[in-house]
């Protein structure tokens, strides 16, 4: 099996990396990318990674995500070994997306609430200063602070306290929702409307989810209909 | 075996990384560890103010840094303790007058010698703070039980994450336990709800440490003050101690609280 191959799929391209050192890898990565022939059917490519067994840690990852935006290609995905998918995890957190690949995301935009299409997992505190952009659903299992963004063009669920600011339905998608536990945000927008908390009102101590409904973010229990 | 790189920092000024440095550096120096203390607030230096030790400074980090001087002629010996030891910052330059792999070389250098390494960080999230976390093993968050000051430092632990340290370890400082129990300050619990980290350290509130800053005797090196019990708290947890955490006993001063007795019998 070669070192690098490339395969392609409706959510983007699939690229799998075979055993070897690192540095081989990404200098079969940057040959293959190079190829004349290449160049045009690369171009602009949303990347799904595969990495297997092989350990991943941030600063491979970046120089990673360097390589591809040479060729206008972006990382959306990392499956593989758990410390690799931590690691992409951290490296997404502190880069925001680029805005043309959320761009080409809305084009192709995926039926209103995408539950379950494309999710991107976050397991850790969202912490002031942290921004989270994904052109799907977004699911926080843990708190999102104040001073964090959480901006999703599908719904976002946060499984803990969500304090700082959210945005779903980023793409102006009115019917995207969001829920968490305890449901106190700093600033929640629904596609194109915003609604601010309250400034007196203490957070009500159980789950909660805020929809748009007749032009207005309405928030109620989050029970199960 | 090398020394410990533990770097203080807060994010917001003001809150006490100084004091905080200068105090565990001192408490661990007591117990016997060789220690190290790195004023990295380079152009507002202080540290060797609060330990009292501005007029020994010959040399600085930045004379280390550029070669100007080798790192025994800039580090001052503790006029109290032998173990400790003060690297100054330079008053007279800027942040940018080093750089990350200079402080990580230099705290390297520092690590053979000493057991702990302990870095002052400046305020802010700039260069300074960067250079100061660039060679730490672990990292002390200082906060004050304000929203400001915990939004500050929920920051700072989220660029901390982002380098890839080992969680960072929390330190209450000024907590005041009367405003607590009358529902007009944070209370640690609050704090830990939001940060969501380790706890190694409650320093309350202690008006001796403005007295003992002015004076360049931290108050760790006595044993009558609460505040400094609190510090050395921090340095026998750092050591590997099981140290409870003390409940403050919320009492309010003597006048406040004769003052509640004469209400009573009003």
């Amino acid at each position: 099996m070669s070192i690098v191959s490339f395969k392609g799929t409706r959510e983007g391209l699939a690229i799998t990396f075979g055993e070897g050192a690192w540095h081989d890898v990404l200098n079969e990565l940057a040959t293959q990318l190079n190829r004349p022939s290449a160049q045009s059917f690369f171009q602009g490519a949303r990347v799904l990674l595969e990495t297997g067994e092989r350990a991943l840690d941030v600063a491979q990852i970046e120089e990673l995500i360097a390589l591809l935006a040479q060729h206008r290609m972006t990382l959306t995905a990392i499956s593989g070994e758990a410390h690799t998918r931590a690691a992409f995890e951290q490296v997404r957190a502190t880069m925001p997306a680029p805005p043309e690949s959320l761009a080409e995301e809305t084009r192709e935009a995926s039926a209103p609430n995408a539950f379950g299409k494309h999710a991107l997992l976050v397991q850790r505190t969202v912490r002031s200063g942290q921004n989270i952009k994904y052109a799907g659903t977004i699911l926080v299992i843990g708190d999102v602070n104040p001073g964090a963004q959480v901006v999703a063009e599908g719904d976002v669920i946060v499984w803990g306290k969500l304090r700082g600011v959210v945005h779903a339905g980023a793409a102006g998608d009115d019917n995207a929702m969001v829920g968490a536990l305890i449901l106190a945000p700093t600033q929640l927008r629904i596609g194109k409307q915003i609604a601010r908390a309250p400034d007196d009102k203490r957070a009500r101590q159980f789950p909660e989810v805020a929809r748009v409904r007749d032009g207005r973010i309405i928030v109620e229990p989050w029970i199960a209909s | 075996m090398p020394g410990r790189i533990i770097t203080i920092t807060s994010g917001k000024g003001g809150v006490g990384k100084t004091t905080a440095t200068a105090n565990i550096g001192v408490a661990l120096a007591r117990r016997g560890q060789r220690v190290a203390c790195v004023d990295a607030d380079i152009g507002l230096r202080n540290l060797d103010v609060v330990m009292g030790l501005e007029n020994r400074i010959v040399y600085d980090l930045v004379d280390v840094v550029e070669g100007r001087a080798r790192l025994r002629q800039a580090l001052i010996k503790d006029k109290r303790l032998p173990e400790l030891q003060l690297l100054p910052a330079a008053q007279t330059r800027e942040k940018s007058a080093v750089n990350e792999k200079q402080m990580i070389k230099l705290c390297d250098d520092l690590r053979r010698e000493f057991d702990f390494v302990l870095i002052d960080s400046p305020a802010g999230i700039e260069l300074g703070f960067k250079n100061s976390i660039a060679p730490a093993d672990e990292v002390l968050i200082i906060v004050t039980p304000e929203v400001s000051s915990v939004r500050d430092a929920d920051r700072v632990i989220g660029l901390t994450e982002a380098s890839e340290k080992s969680s960072p370890k929390l330190i209450i400082n000024r907590l005041r336990p009367a405003m607590v129990r009358r529902g007009e300050m944070m209370d640690t619990a609050d704090v830990l709800e939001v940060l969501a980290i380790e706890l190694i350290g409650i320093v309350p509130e202690d008006e001796t440490i403005i007295t003992s800053t002015n004076k360049g005797q931290p108050v760790a090196l006595e044993d009558r003050s609460v505040a400094g019990a609190a510090f050395t708290h921090i340095a026998q947890r750092l050591l590997g101690e099981e140290v409870p955490f003390q409940v403050f006993d919320e009492s309010d001063g003597l006048m406040e609280r004769l003052a509640r007795l004469f209400r009573r019998n009003q």
